[in-house]
């Protein structure tokens, strides 16, 4: 329903939209504010001025950094690409077997945070890894894991996902009347693949790749568990910020706008680019599906399979290895409780605050984003139009830099947070909203306006309207948003490990100075915890999901 | 006093004027029907008087109170929507009862109103079903008791039926009609189906462009349409172009080489002018001599469409663009012409509206 023009009065919603956008502008806003000014007062003379950045670019210690963040984001987008092509073409192109399992593999393979994966990459290849031992026994030493090859590995592994998922959707909804009307013309299939299938895909493979470059860009905890001496934005932050021996607040806060600008940039050209060429097209026909021939039923399977046995190694080695009996480093060939034992003893806290802090921001991000997604696609205003857009910041901010923000904005009055759990769920809640925004608005789109009107018409005032009519439709959007916040919010690390103290240590925290502790013992026991609430909400989703009752309005 | 009052309305949507001062009264209990093509604001007009929309000047009068500024949820009407527009996560019970539980009536009386409603829709027994178990027909009519249920002021209807198919939308327009006299109800129902409108109301409004056509009973539009727009928009026309001529003594019109002697025409000597004739009065000659006062035609039958009781026969006159339909009774020999044959079509001048060129406007 269009808000009646010309009526003055502020309605419920207009009030919501600007509750939204004062909410937006104190955490998110307000903290980026404060990164971005603290970077043009001098590091020496505390005076305004270019300073800090004439540090950065004069320095080859920050050049290099900011080189590191470039070549691990580009090499590891093009990793991710290599994998995530081939597997989205086979999947949905070829008569292929599995491919339920398959689906399931690689959204597992995504949802599991990237230390996760570094960690369990560092057990195996890393200078004690099982497999680095064992060569080196029969005496064939591997190259290093440690700095950019490993980054760009464990990052590529865990976010090819992105990329397939995109480009597997796009290849589906090609109507296949495109292709049999080039083959009819006397192109041959590969012909037929180059000129029209890819093209076509573009746009969702440039998205893909934007999203895995963003994502390489702004990790912290791969870098941080792999980098050693190879320093990149991200984690070069964290350090000057926090650092032990007095930290550089000036110098982080310009390395968090170096990198944010990074990320900035290279939204911005993808927009451009996608504003180009748009193929917005309806699968009236799907596509053909074809069958394997020669080398291709033993290739294709085997890519598919070898890629998912890959990637998901991490969390085998991880819940195998937190049963084994450990002694610091070293992994014992004996099974035990221990490191779980250790665990509950050690860090019952991080524990129980990961749930509650999750559990929190959950309920935030439920209430504010059915709202949020639910005014921003039925209500075109001006100021809903603000809300949209100032929604995508949260997505783009390194966790890194959101904390780092945080600190410097609420560690006085009127905001006082620093420290406390409420920083930290803030955090959670502002950064992950915007899945549930998005997960509800598309919901949102595909009721027809009419239902709801006729709630008002029956005389349901509109609030009412909205939770009776509304949220019950919204239900399975509502539903899949939660699961992907809970997800990301539970193996949340980059911007905890800025805001955390003692007493709000969460479970990515102590698996992370677990392992730079090197008890890998504990490390994969909490890990492993970890993969059993992410795996378990995804198996929630699938059960609930799938006896839902189906709604078509 | 009327129940529903318009009063010098306008709506916009930006630069564009969508109704341009629009004046209306719609007596109680009334069948109204606003009728018009794709476009001319039907839909925008009802949904100013849900409340949906709210005009950009004009006052809205519901039974003598000014409505302009009730919010939608208090303004007590119900309303039919085109797509349904029913709640698909509630049983059939639960969507004809949600407007009663927001009125706060007992359990008791909520099921005594649903079951009756439900009655006078003909779907008792239904109560526990979803709406993915019915058809079209019968979620319109879940929808439908939904809003007599209320006992709303007024019922507004956009489109109820064009979702449906040809049957259905017969058997329905017939129970709306039957339930709206039942109860007495005031009725707003917007369509722009001519023969729909022609059926189920009282009287209709012919719309164009945001402005009134004509007003007045389905008789009064379709034998005595106002100008060439409802003429034609309103049951077929043919249409023939001529010119008045005033030499002799007796004002005519000149129509494709013939000339009706047409006395007293208000129109000056040679003023252009667009003849429009119905089918049904147009008729096949026979051989014989040409009845008094019956004007005759040349043509030549190009295609005989079979419609039942009724034959449609298609004949090319020279000098008219268009083919002229004649509609004769199936048995009749005429119905059985086979294409090319010459045939002489006859009508009586004063069965003809007349309409100038110029400005669509009736002459006579
Ligand atoms: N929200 C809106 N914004 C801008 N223009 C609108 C809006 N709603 C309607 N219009 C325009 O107003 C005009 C009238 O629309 P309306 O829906 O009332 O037509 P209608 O008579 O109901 O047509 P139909 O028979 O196709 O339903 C159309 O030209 C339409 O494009
Ligand atoms: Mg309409």
């Amino acid at each position: 329903m269009a808000v009646p023009a010309g009526s003055r009065r502020l309605d419920l919603w207009t009030v919501l939209t600007l509750a939204a956008l004062a909410v937006l502008g104190i955490f998110v806003l307000w903290p980026l504010a404060n990164v971005f000014t603290a970077s043009f007062y001098g590091e020496f003379s505390g005076s305004l001025g270019l300073e800090n950045y004439a540090t950065f670019f004069g320095s080859g210690y920050f050049r290099r950094a900011l080189w590191h963040s470039l070549f691990t984001s580009a090499m590891g987008t093009l990793l991710a690409l290599a994998l995530g092509l081939p597997l989205a073409v086979i999947a949905a192109r070829y008569d292929f077997r599995g491919k339920a399992a398959l689906r399931v593999l690689v959204l597992l393979s995504l949802i599991s945070p990237p230390f996760i994966g570094a960690y369990a990459w560092i057990m195996l290849l890393g200078r004690q890894g099982l497999v680095t031992q064992a060569l080196a026994g029969i005496g064939i030493g591997l190259p290093t894991i440690y700095g950019a090859p490993g980054i760009i590995l464990v990052t590529a592994l865990n976010l090819y996902p992105l990329v397939f998922l995109l480009v597997h959707g796009a290849l589906l909804r090609i109507d296949r009347s495109l292709e049999e009307a080039s083959l009819g013309l006397g192109r041959t299939r590969f012909q037929t693949f180059r000129s029209i299938t890819l093209p076509l895909t573009l746009p969702a493979m440039a998205t893909g790749a934007l999203l895995v470059f963003l994502g390489v860009l702004s990790d912290f905890g791969t870098p941080a568990l792999l980098g050693e001496n190879y320093p990149v934005l991200a984690t070069l932050a964290f350090t000057l910020f926090l650092s032990e021996i007095g930290g550089n607040p000036a110098m982080a806060s310009t390395t968090s706008v170096v990198l944010v600008s990074v990320a900035l940039v290279l939204i911005l050209l993808q927009r451009w680019v996608a504003s180009r060429r748009n193929y917005a097209s309806d699968a009236i026909n799907r596509p053909e599906i074809l069958r394997m021939t020669g080398w291709q039923r033993l290739v294709f399977p085997a890519f598919a399979w070898g890629l998912m046995a890959i990637a998901n190694l991490p969390l085998l080695i991880i819940v195998y290895t937190s049963f084994l009996e450990t002694s610091g480093p070293v992994f014992l060939q004996s099974f035990s409780l221990d490191s779980y034992r250790q665990v509950f003893h050690l860090v019952r806290g991080a524990i129980v605050n990961s749930f509650a802090f999750s559990g929190m921001a959950l309920a935030l991000i439920v209430v504010t984003g059915s709202v949020v997604g639910y005014i921003i696609s039925r209500r075109d205003t001006m100021l809903t139009r603000v809300l949209d857009t100032a929604l995508m910041i949260p997505y783009v901010i390194p966790g890194t830099v959101l904390g780092i923000g945080f600190i410097t904005a609420f560690n006085q009055p009127p905001i006082w947070i620093t420290g406390t759990m409420a920083i930290i769920v803030a955090a959670y809640f502002i950064r992950r909203l915007p899945y549930m925004v998005r997960a509800c608005a598309s919901y949102v789109y595909q009721i027809d306006r009419s239902v709801e009107e006729a709630s008002i018409n029956l005389g349901a005032p509109p609030a009412k309207t909205f939770m009776k009519i509304m949220l019950p439709l919204m239900a399975p959007g509502i539903l899949a948003g939660a699961v992907l916040a809970w997800v990301e919010v539970i193996n949340e690390l980059s911007a905890t490990v800025v805001l955390y103290t003692g007493a709000t240590s969460t479970m990515p925290i102590a698996t992370y100075s677990q392992v730079l502790a090197g008890s890998y013992g504990p490390a994969a026991a909490v890990a492993s915890l970890l993969i059993l609430a992410t795996t378990l909400s995804l198996v929630l989703f699938t059960v609930i999901g799938g006896s839902d009752r189906e709604l078509t309005v | 006093m009327a129940a529903i009052g318009i009063a010098g309305l306008v709506k916009r949507f930006g630069a564009v004027t969508v109704i341009e001062a629009l004046d209306l009264e719609v007596g109680a209990g009334e069948f109204f029907t606003l009728l018009g093509p794709s476009g001319c604001g039907k839909t925008t007009l009802l949904r100013i008087i849900a409340g949906f929309e709210r005009q950009n000047a004009g006052d809205l009068q519901v039974n003598g109170r000014l409505a302009n500024d009730i919010p939608a949820h208090r303004r007590d009407m119900g309303m039919v929507f085109q797509n349904y527009a029913i709640f698909p996560h509630m049983s059939v019970f639960d969507n004809v009862a949600y407007g009663l539980k927001q009125r706060k009536f007992s359990h008791r009386e909520i099921e005594a109103k649903v079951s009756r409603a439900l009655e006078l829709v003909r779907l008792e027994g239904y109560e526990r079903r979803f709406p993915d178990q019915l058809s079209g027909g019968q979620k319109q009519r879940v929808v439908l008791a939904r809003a007599l249920v209320i006992e709303p002021q007024v019922l507004l209807m956009d489109e109820p039926l064009s979702a449906l198919d040809a049957k259905v939308r017969v058997g329905l327009r017939r129970d709306i009609r039957l339930v709206q006299q039942q109860l007495g109800i005031t009725t707003l129902y917007v369509t722009h189906d001519q023969e729909e409108a022609l059926v189920v109301s009282d009287r209709i409004m012919v719309m164009e462009a945001g402005e009134i056509r004509q007003l007045g009973s389905p008789r009064e539009v379709y034998e005595d349409p106002a100008n060439l727009f409802v003429a034609t928009f309103i049951g077929t026309s043919n249409l023939l172009d001529g010119r008045v001529d005033r030499s002799g003594g007796v004002s005519g019109v000149q129509v494709a080489g013939a000339r009706l002697d047409l006395p007293d025409l208000p129109a000056a000597d040679g003023t252009e002018l667009h003849l429009a004739l119905r089918p049904e009065h147009l008729t096949i000659l026979d051989d014989g001599p040409v009845a008094e006062g019956v004007v005759a035609l040349e043509g030549v039958v190009e295609l005989v469409s079979y419609l039942g009781s009724q034959s449609r026969i298609a004949v090319r006159v020279p000098g008219v663009a268009e083919v002229v339909e004649v509609e004769a009774p199936s048995a009749a020999p005429a119905s059985a012409s086979p294409p090319g044959r010459a045939v002489r079509l006859g009508f009586r001048p004063e069965s003809a509206f007349l309409f100038a060129a110029a400005s669509g406007e009736r002459v006579r």
